[in-house]
């Protein structure tokens, strides 16, 4: 059952870059994606799932690059979450693969996960109204500007996180 | 307890970083609007309450069972707080199968609610099992922070050898002074009819004898022969051994041993062990069920201890080898400095019946199958039959036991001498 579930997360996952642009180069890649990730679910290892899941990343931003829609938080939200609960979903049937399941253990994890992701989903709206509020201000910068800020603020970003979860 | 991060964090990490890089790369929002929900799973993680203490307990259904027998292991568990994933793992040692549940379990506990967890093991081969408590980890939101301990209740259960139904045991040709299953060769009471003799004044006159009376046309009394004990020492060599865990000669030996422990020990019989290996160990003759339980756990404990020291039949005390006692050897014959010891006990007149464990199945078992396996088997085989010949002709009396048929077939086509009448 968890298996069936993770490859659905997969088709899900594979099916964003697909949506934007199903052309040769995507598809090649969203195929590979699906196929690195399917392995990963099936064998209940997280580190392919992740490979697969860095391969949906990147086929999504070359068909957001070569199709170049109109930006949409809600798909890439999802996208996110997808990849939340595809990680939690792996994890968890790779400990629990030949161990006794309690009464009640499915539903609390689920429960769980979905709270996770309606924070997130809630971080999402929030930021995403943050940034739109802030856009017009910001609009007379110039590009290297903002590309040097952006970048400067994933790295504080990723930094910051990677501090806080290897904190004792 | 205390959280500690799990390896998924990488991979949220990396995922993360993939999606803000990109963005940056490519100059799309979208892309870094992927990187929120994961980044905001990493911050959920890290933020999740103290784990709540548990209390756990262990029990073990028994301390003390037989190879054939399983052991049930019952965790309970309670929480104070809420506990949305306890795991739970008992770590099986080597030669333990489980025989019905898991031994690693997932449970979800409400705030002082208790479950119970079950499963049972079996044991392959005698052993004292030693089962240490299960491992216990709680695992925080989606698997990102995870708190371990180890439950510490550490329990032996002694798994002893298996006990065959064992009708025929070498039958002891001389008998002791107390009152037991043996027909003895000295006259006296019993239940067993021996010689007729004419009457003498003191004779009982429900001995008399009718029908030889009136033949003879005097008075004639039947004589009884006594229903005596033996002692019987078992003699068992750890000198060498060859086959599989849980299945050498040794292990098979031990078994021969307990089952015919069991048996004389049921005859009323004093029941006495020597370890003949590399170390000489002994438990004195005695009967009753502390005897058997004494027996059972020397028995637990022997093994091939190395040594080039030939330790010499003349070192064990007479009051473990009383000089009329029945002595049954467990042996494979590989070793000569026990093929020499039993020769030496034949010789000073003790009554030795050597049973042979052939060492020749457990062999197979532990090596691959082919061709040439098999012929070498066959010849080891044969060679050990000349063997055995060549030690009966020296006049020792030897049953083969292949280990895999039960034993009481073997020793119920052994021939034992009879002494009744050597005494009157």
């Amino acid at each position: 059952m968890l298996r069936a579930a993770g490859l659905g997360l997969v088709a899900v996952l594979v099916a964003f870059p697909l949506a934007v642009l199903p052309s040769p180069p995507v598809s090649w890649l969203a195929g590979a994606a699906f196929a690195v990730a399917g392995a990963g679910v099936v064998a209940r290892l997280v580190p392919l799932v992740t490979a697969g899941g860095s391969l949906a990343l990147i086929a999504h931003a070359l068909a957001l690059v070569i199709a170049r829609p109109e930006a949409d938080p809600v798909a890439a939200t999802a996208f996110g979450a997808t990849l939340v609960l595809l990680l939690a979903l792996v994890h968890f049937a790779g400990r629990a693969h030949g161990a006794a399941i309690g009464a009640g253990v499915l539903a609390a994890q689920l429960r769980q996960w979905l709270v996770v992701v309606t924070a997130g989903v809630v971080a999402t709206v929030v930021l995403t109204a943050g940034a739109s509020a802030l856009g017009p201000a910001l609009a007379g910068a110039t590009l290297p500007v903002m590309v040097v800020a952006a970048a400067l603020g994933v790295l504080l970003t990723v930094a910051g996180v990677i501090a806080l979860v290897a904190r004792p | 307890m205390s959280w500690r991060p799990t390896t998924l964090h990488v991979s949220f990490l990396t995922l993360a970083g993939w999606a803000l890089f990109l963005g940056v790369l490519t100059g799309r929002a979208d892309l870094v609007v992927v990187a929120i929900p994961l980044i905001a799973a990493l911050v959920a993680g890290r933020w999740a309450a103290a784990p709540p203490a548990l209390q756990i307990r262990h029990e073990v259904s028994a301390d003390r069972l037989f190879e054939s027998h399983g052991v049930t292991v019952t965790v309970t568990l309670r929480a104070d707080g809420p506990a949305p994933l306890v795991e739970l793992l008992e770590p099986l040692p080597s030669r333990v199968r489980l025989e019905r549940g898991r031994h690693h379990a997932f449970f979800t506990l409400r705030a002082g609610e208790e479950v119970r967890w079950e499963f049972a093991l079996r044991c392959e081969g005698r052993q004292r099992l030693r089962l240490g408590g299960p491992h216990v980890r709680q695992w925080g939101p989606l698997g990102l922070a995870v708190a371990e301990t180890r439950y510490r209740a550490p329990q032996t259960v002694a798994v002893y050898p298996h006990l065959a139904l064992l009708r025929h045991p070498p039958r002891p040709v001389r008998t002791q002074t107390f009152a037991g299953n043996h027909v003895s060769p000295a006259q006296g009471e019993g239940i067993e009819p021996g010689d007729v003799r004419p009457f003498a004044p003191g004779d009982h006159v429900r001995h008399v004898n009718w029908r030889a009376t009136l033949r003879l046309n005097t008075l004639h009394v039947t004589q009884h022969h006594r229903e005596r004990n033996a002692d019987v020492v078992l003699l068992l060599d750890t000198l060498s051994e060859v086959g599989p865990a849980g299945e050498t000669v040794v292990d098979v030996a031990v078994r021969g041993a307990a089952t015919l422990a069991a048996a004389y020990l049921a005859r009323k019989d004093r029941v006495g062990l020597i370890e003949y290996g590399g170390q000489l160990r002994w438990v004195k003759p005695g009967s009753g069920r502390a005897q058997f339980q004494r027996l059972l756990d020397t028995l637990l404990d022997a093994s091939v201890v190395f040594t080039y020291v030939t330790r010499d039949v003349d070192l064990i005390p007479p009051r473990i080898l009383p000089p009329q006692a029945l002595v049954v050897a467990l042996s494979p014959l590989l070793d000569p400095r026990f093929v020499r010891a039993a020769g030496d006990l034949a010789a000073r007149g003790f009554d030795l019946v050597v049973i042979a464990v052939s060492p020749v199945a457990p062999a197979r078992a532990a090596v691959p199958r082919g061709p040439v396996a098999d012929l070498a088997a066959r010849l080891w085989a044969l060679e050990r039959r000349a063997q055995l010949d060549e030690y009966r002709r020296l006049g020792l009396t030897v049953v083969d036991w292949d280990g895999v048929g039960p034993l009481d077939t073997v020793l119920a086509t052994l021939r034992r001498p009879h002494r009744r009448r050597v005494l009157a």
